[in-house]
């Protein structure tokens, strides 16, 4: 499943995922942001791995955010805007 | 962190002969490391290219963002550097590409949007001189009325900061868009026009050769914070070949957003 989002005032946020048993599986976020450090792009993936799909935007950006933690910093995407891609991919043609 | 100036430095400029992609995103990567260490000095590096490339973000997926069997049609390499934003489309002598390496203090205390900005003032200037009205563009755009000429991308490394900016003076449209994949979200943002369309370059603006954009440019860094001549070591050259042959040249690293 592929969705984007473009954050506004900001950049474009890709999410691209399998669904299984009702779990997302193989998550790969993408886009024009940036991040420091750089690593911070695995967590992410990480944080939303085996997440259910069903949770919603508001869970989904909650997970993100904690495990991004006080440290990661983030210019053009937010928690949010990454939940708003993966609701997106999950719901085509909202 | 206390914040330092422009002028608390003696500023290096580095203008090498035509250098492969890979080796350009190893020196960025080096460089920055360098300037961390204290081993050199901030430094202005100005960018000639060996050979067309897409430059993709560290964050882009290589898939969503390059048509590869289209690049490898037209003879275009396909890096990814250590910095976020979007990808380019070179070809040699169509951009001009300059890398700032220092201190991070020099932008202690500010927002990355305010970083951004402060550190591209001499180029508003430059582009100002050459009777261009440009101005930045949050979040990392240098833009005009005729369209966006320019962006830019940092990131931070031990200390360091690492801004670099890549600008349109010609460009062929048509290939960069069969090269490159820009998504209909990107387009629906009424700030983000059609890529061809958005572009302005330098060459129509200005008229002047390419050089002579560059010249203005440096004469400009030169009056505002000083700039003194200088080249790469054989240790940096060194140490950036084998960084590029070791990361920036493998599918490895290019595929790690796939």
């Amino acid at each position: 499943m592929h969705g984007e989002y473009k954050m506004p005032g900001g950049k474009l946020v890709v999410a691209d995922f399998d669904v299984r048993d009702g779990k997302l599986t193989r998550v790969r976020i993408s886009g024009d942001f940036f991040l420091e450090p750089d690593s911070a792009l695995t967590m992410i993936d990480v944080a939303l791995e085996g997440l259910p799909a069903d949770a919603g935007n508001t869970r989904h950006a909650a997970v993100v955010r904690a495990a991004l933690g006080p440290n990661v910093r983030m210019y053009g995407v937010s928690p949010e805007a990454i939940a708003v891609a993966v609701q997106r991919a999950l719901e085509p043609a909202a | 962190m206390n914040r330092t100036r422009w002028n608390d430095y003696k500023w290096q400029l580095v203008h090498a002969l035509p250098q492969a992609p890979a080796l350009h995103m190893a020196l960025d990567e080096v460089l920055t490391d360098e300037v961390a260490a204290r081993r050199r000095p901030p430094t202005l590096r100005v960018w000639e290219w060996s050979s067309p490339c897409v430059v993709i973000g560290r964050f882009q997926s290589l898939r969503n963002e390059v048509d590869q069997e289209a690049a490898q049609r037209h003879g275009i390499e396909v890096v990814r550097r250590i910095s976020g934003g979007g990808a380019m489309f070179i070809e040699p002598g169509n951009t001009i590409t300059y890398s700032l390496y220092a201190p991070e203090s020099l932008v202690a205390g500010m927002s990355f949007q305010e970083s951004y900005e402060f550190m591209d003032a001499w180029v508003i200037d430059a582009l100002q001189g050459l009777g261009i009205h440009a101005w930045y563009q949050p979040l990392n755009d240098i833009t005009s009325p005729g369209g966006k000429i320019a962006g830019a991308a940092q990131t931070r490394r031990g200390g360091a900061v690492l801004h670099h900016v890549t600008m349109a003076y010609d460009i062929d449209s048509a290939k960069m868009l069969e090269v490159l994949r820009i998504g209909r979200e990107k387009l629906s943002d009424k700030a983000t026009q059609s890529a061809a369309k958005r572009v302005d370059p330098l060459r129509s603006q200005t008229g002047r050769t390419r050089a002579e954009v560059i010249e203005k440019m440096l004469a400009t860094f030169r009056t505002r914070h000083g700039l003194t001549a200088s080249r790469l070591s054989p240790e940096e050259l060194e140490q950036a070949n084998a960084l590029a042959a070791s990361k920036f040249a493998t599918a490895a690293w290019t595929g790690i957003v796939p």
